[in-house]
């Protein structure tokens, strides 16, 4: 009887943890300090010991969430996220007078809504996470209230994934109707059984699902709403929602279409070719051209989408890995690099133009070093993290003997280290206009910086063992 | 178990730069940080001369061999090891690293400390180049090079810094991600013959590869190398970075970081793709000839004494090529001299505009005139290094052009009858310019204050000028090494390419010489 809730239990941990947080923010005395954010550590960390412990297992709850490794995995890197999220969330909550019960809560809830996202193996389960972490993410994008640009980038977010969510149910529903089922093993069976050449109903119902999946990873051309929402948002939720939702929906995206539409992938990879393709060059090409960083690193979110889009359409071991691999790789880069740009907003301005970086390398070396570690990795340079995700990506490619694909990937690649630099540029070679206009470093977000940076390197230089747990977590499904 | 010597070379800049990390940043800590980067990098020199002395010369093979399984599911290992073609250059590095150091005592006073750091991070990942035998682990050394010399151009450069530093990244990168897909795409040939992925280039040498992979992988690795040469006409990041780069990072990347270049094709290039590279050496050797009279003829007119050794590197870097495309004895160990020369001799040129251009902050031939009169002793070191980069016989430079003449005439006389006017135009601009800049009467009062060496300015001088001396007057001092490994490189691709290379001569220069 127990045994059936074994692959819910990291998210319980989480979603309880999110409950307490909410009833210690209602019982919160005006002015008394409480500590809702470690709470929420502990939480993750519960989910982690628990994840730990199911490895191998593959434990299946009700049919419909199962803890194969593949979604451990993934639930791991969630964790990753969630834990570097709080600390760097932490000074912007009390700067900016957030209220900390309904953040703290609100970013646990969709790191529960994220978790189930990536273990569930029913259409309707995915759908559910998908609401729960998005809903969660819209209120967050938009919890600076008083700021018209938080709340017009909410509203934007909002909107637009409403759409993309229509569209997703509306892909389950001829799903539905094709196979009777919602269990992505029968839909796969029954798929596979129709064989021969794919029918337009199928074709419709795969169209619409992918559709959905695009908007959540901001794949072109269903990208439109990133810059706004990554700008709108405090840096720090954008970082948590630029790793944690891409994380969340790959894992789902590998799942239903390796898994379940895997028999009519002679169908969906020309698509999914071109989408990459197109997400990589107008993600760097744009970022090119911005003057403010945090959409500059949303035209990078863009870009890094397109590369995990070809290791999807690679569909081989190796991609698949490596899919697992990058989101890791892209996560701790990407954090840390909005956790700097958390750690400079101030009160009275955010300090998210490109000219505010002038002369950080002479206020504040370490902050302007870690920067430049995660910008580089993001770039993919060695001995970076980025590097060896990058490479593994197009291994994969050239396995597959998608080389144009490769080709293109590697030479945008090369477009988006110019932006990079840009910001590289700004910190170390341009003298600052005005002094003193960044505040301090708290310990504790400085520590998660250092943390993230570490594991870059980590990642960068002895990448065997991580590598070795991907390619082990794909091998069990698929 | 045998002392890690490969190991410790890249490791001990690192190590080094990390204890730099820990001494407080402030004014009065300037002399000890500069110690440390001097010593740890005197120390790197010193180890590199106990490798040189430990090598077996007679010897073609891989000595110094280190292996150890780093990603074992893709085949990527660690594995290190030197032959006679690497161990020279990186005795080079160990040396021109440390007077690299000391030349910028006096120019560089803006954050001392991470300028040192960059430095050694730069001498590790420039060793860890020539000493990879992985391609895994050469392409990362190779790309994580870019980044500390990135920095050492944007921020301790010349006016136009920022511009060539980036341009510089970007060139760079740019030719070789592509190479990138093609180490990617050896590794899956030779999963697809023996069953096992691997990036030993050992192992990679004896892979077989269909003709027109070869072709494609031999044009991503040349394009790669052609851009890091710089061959023309991949050459116009070059000036920027050389001109505005600081004394120290012109010294190092005229010194080393453009060996790699051609390092690149002796080691990779050409014997792993044997038959594409007999196909396309006659281009390669076409480009290399624009390139020594295209680089003479623009360094001629050049105002800047910096930007004209920066062109003259492009002239010389030729000729490399063009002893590497002969394939033959004489070319192949020429070139491979021919590096080490330029390294020493344009190295030592850079160095001398840094000291003119410490005193004067002026880099234009017209502001200068009538040193000797002044500066005897700078000038009379200025004379030497100027003749070896001519290629005086019994200077260094001599002993290189002739062999690669020699290997050239050998393959295709017309190429190496333009090579050879190549030579007469290097003396040409750069006597002009020595004559302009240090003859005639002092017509510039600025110039008349100026003061001569200084100990430390001789204590970079003076190994240069040694050097030049040596490797003029006991080239088989240095050429012995060299010789095995040639030999054995040149077996491989001979074999490879199923043809004897004089047979090459029947295709684009040869046959349109011989009618």
């Amino acid at each position: 009887m127990f045994s059936s809730f074994l692959a819910i239990v990291p998210m319980c941990c989480v979603t309880a943890t999110a409950i307490a947080a909410m009833i210690a923010e209602a019982f919160r005395e005006p002015g008394e300090r409480m500590p809702i954010g470690p709470l929420g550590v502990i939480g993750l960390v519960g989910a982690g010991v628990a994840s730990a412990a199911l490895w191998n297992s593959h434990a299946t709850s009700f049919g419909v969430v199962v803890a194969d490794n593949f979604g451990l995995f993934v639930t791991w890197i969630l964790i990753v996220i969630g834990l570097l999220s709080l600390a760097i969330s932490a000074p912007t909550v009390k700067r900016e007078g957030l209220p900390q019960g309904e953040y703290y809560a609100l970013m646990l809830f969709a790191v529960a809504g994220m978790m189930l996202m990536a273990t569930a193996t029913d259409l309707l389960v995915i759908f559910l996470a998908l609401e729960v972490l998005s809903l969660a993410v819209y209120v967050l994008t938009g919890i600076r209230r008083d700021k018209p640009t938080a709340t017009e980038a909410a509203f934007k977010y909002f909107l637009l994934g409403g759409f993309s969510s229509a569209f997703f149910l509306y892909g389950i529903a001829f799903t539905y109707g094709l196979t009777a089922s919602t269990r992505l093993d029968r839909i796969g069976r029954l798929v596979a059984a129709q064989s021969g050449a794919a029918t337009p109903m199928q074709l419709l119902a795969v169209g619409l699902l992918l559709v959905g999946f695009a908007f959540k990873i901001s794949a072109v051309p269903f990208q439109m709403w990133t810059p706004d929402a990554y700008e709108g948002a405090p840096p720090a939720v954008t970082g948590f929602m630029s790793t944690g939702v891409k994380a969340a929906a790959f894992a789902a995206f590998a799942r239903v279409f390796l898994a379940a539409f895997e028999p009519l992938r002679g169908d969906w990879s020309g698509i999914i070719w071109v989408i990459a393709a197109s997400t990589m060059i107008v993600g760097a090409v744009v970022g090119v051209v911005q003057s403010n960083v945090k959409r500059m690193l949303a035209y990078s979110s863009i870009a890094h989408a397109g590369y995990l889009l070809v290791a999807l359409v690679s569909a081989n071991d190796v991609g698949k890995g490596a899919i697992l691999f990058y989101l890791l790789a892209y996560a701790v880069s990407n954090l840390g690099a909005f956790g700097v740009i958390a750690l400079l907003d101030t009160a009275l301005w955010p300090n998210d133009q490109l000219r505010d970086y002038a002369g950080l390398w002479n206020e504040h070396p370490a902050l302007a070093g870690l920067m430049t570690v995660f910008l580089l990795s993001l770039g993919g340079f060695p001995p970076m993290a980025g590097f060896i995700a990058k490479w593994y990506v197009f291994s994969a490619a050239v396995k597959a003997g998608y080389y144009w694909l490769a080709i293109i990937g590697v030479l945008t690649s090369v477009v988006s280290v110019f932006f990079y630099l840009r910001i590289v540029v700004m910190m170390y070679m341009t003298p600052a206009e005005s002094p003193a206009r960044f505040p301090a470093v708290p310990k504790l977000a400085g520590a998660a910086l250092v943390v993230s940076a570490i594991l870059v390197f980590y990642l960068g230089i002895l990448p065997t063992r991580v590598l070795d747990w991907a390619a082990a977590s794909i091998s069990t499904i698929f | 178990m045998m002392f890690p010597i490969l190991s410790s070379l890249v490791a001990l800049p690192i190590a080094g730069a990390i204890l730099l990390l820990f001494v407080r940043d402030d004014e009065h800590n300037e002399p000890l940080v500069r110690n440390i980067a001097l010593v740890v990098s005197l120390l790197v020199f010193a180890q590199t001369l106990l490798l040189w002395s430990r090598f077996n010369a007679g010897s073609a093979e891989f000595q110094f061999v280190e292996r150890h399984a780093w990603i074992p599911a893709f085949g990527i290992s660690y594995l290190v090891g030197v032959d006679g073609i690497s161990l020279l250059l990186l005795v080079l590095t160990g040396f021109l690293t440390p007077l690299a150091l000391l030349s910028s005592w006096e120019s560089v006073h803006k954050k001392t400390k991470a300028f040192c750091i960059f430095v050694l991070l730069l001498e590790s990942a420039m060793m860890g180049v020539f000493v990879s035998l992985d391609l895994f682990l050469f392409y990362i050394f190779w790309d994580a090079m870019l980044i500390p010399m990135y920095f050492l151009i944007g921020i301790w450069g010349y006016d136009r810094r920022v511009y060539a530093a980036v341009k510089f990244m970007l060139y760079t990168m740019a030719g070789s991600v592509l190479m990138l897909l093609a180490i990617l795409a050896l590794a899956y040939l030779h999963n697809a013959a023996t069953g096992a992925y691997s990036f030993d280039l050992l192992r990679l040498y004896d892979l077989r590869i269909p003709p027109p992979m070869q072709f494609w992988c031999f044009l991503a690795f040349a394009l790669a190398f052609a851009i890091k040469v710089p061959l023309f006409p991949f050459h116009t990041w070059l000036p920027d970075a050389h001109v505005e780069a600081p004394t120290a990072g012109s010294v190092i990347l005229a010194g080393v970081l453009l060996k790699m270049g051609t390092y690149g094709l002796v080691r990779f290039a050409f014997p792993l793709f044997p038959l594409a590279a007999s196909y396309f050496a006659p281009y390669l050797a076409l480009l290399a000839v624009i390139g020594i009279m295209y680089g003479a003829l623009v360094a001629m007119v050049q105002p800047d004494m910096k930007k004209l050794v920066a062109y003259s590197s492009v002239s010389h870097l030729g000729f490399v090529v063009l002893g590497i495309a002969a394939m033959n004895t004489q070319g192949v160990q020429g070139a491979v001299y021919q590096m080490l020369n330029h390294g020493v001799s344009t190295g030592g040129l850079f160095l001398i505009v840094g000291m003119l251009s410490d005193r004067r902050h002026t880099r234009l031939i017209s502001e200068y005139g009538g040193l000797k009169r002044v500066v005897p002793h700078l000038v009379a070191v200025f004379l030497i290094v100027t003749l070896s980069s001519i290629g005086l016989p019994g200077l260094n430079g001599f002993v290189g052009e002739l062999l690669i003449l020699l290997g050239a005439f050998r393959w295709s006389p017309r190429a190496a009858a333009f090579a050879a006017s190549g030579v007469i135009l290097s003396a040409t601009y750069m006597l002009w310019m020595f004559q302009r800049v240090n003859y005639g009467p002092v017509n510039n009062d600025k110039n008349k204050t100026m003061r001569d060496l200084s100990a430390r300015e001789w204590a970079i001088l003076v190994p240069i000028v040694a050097m030049i001396a040596l490797m003029g007057v006991l080239p088989n001092m240095f050429l012995r090494p060299i010789g095995p490994s040639v030999e054995r490189m040149l077996n491989q691709v001979r074999q490879g390419a199923g043809v004897q290379i004089q047979a090459i001569k029947n295709s684009e220069f040869g046959s349109r010489n011989s009618d």
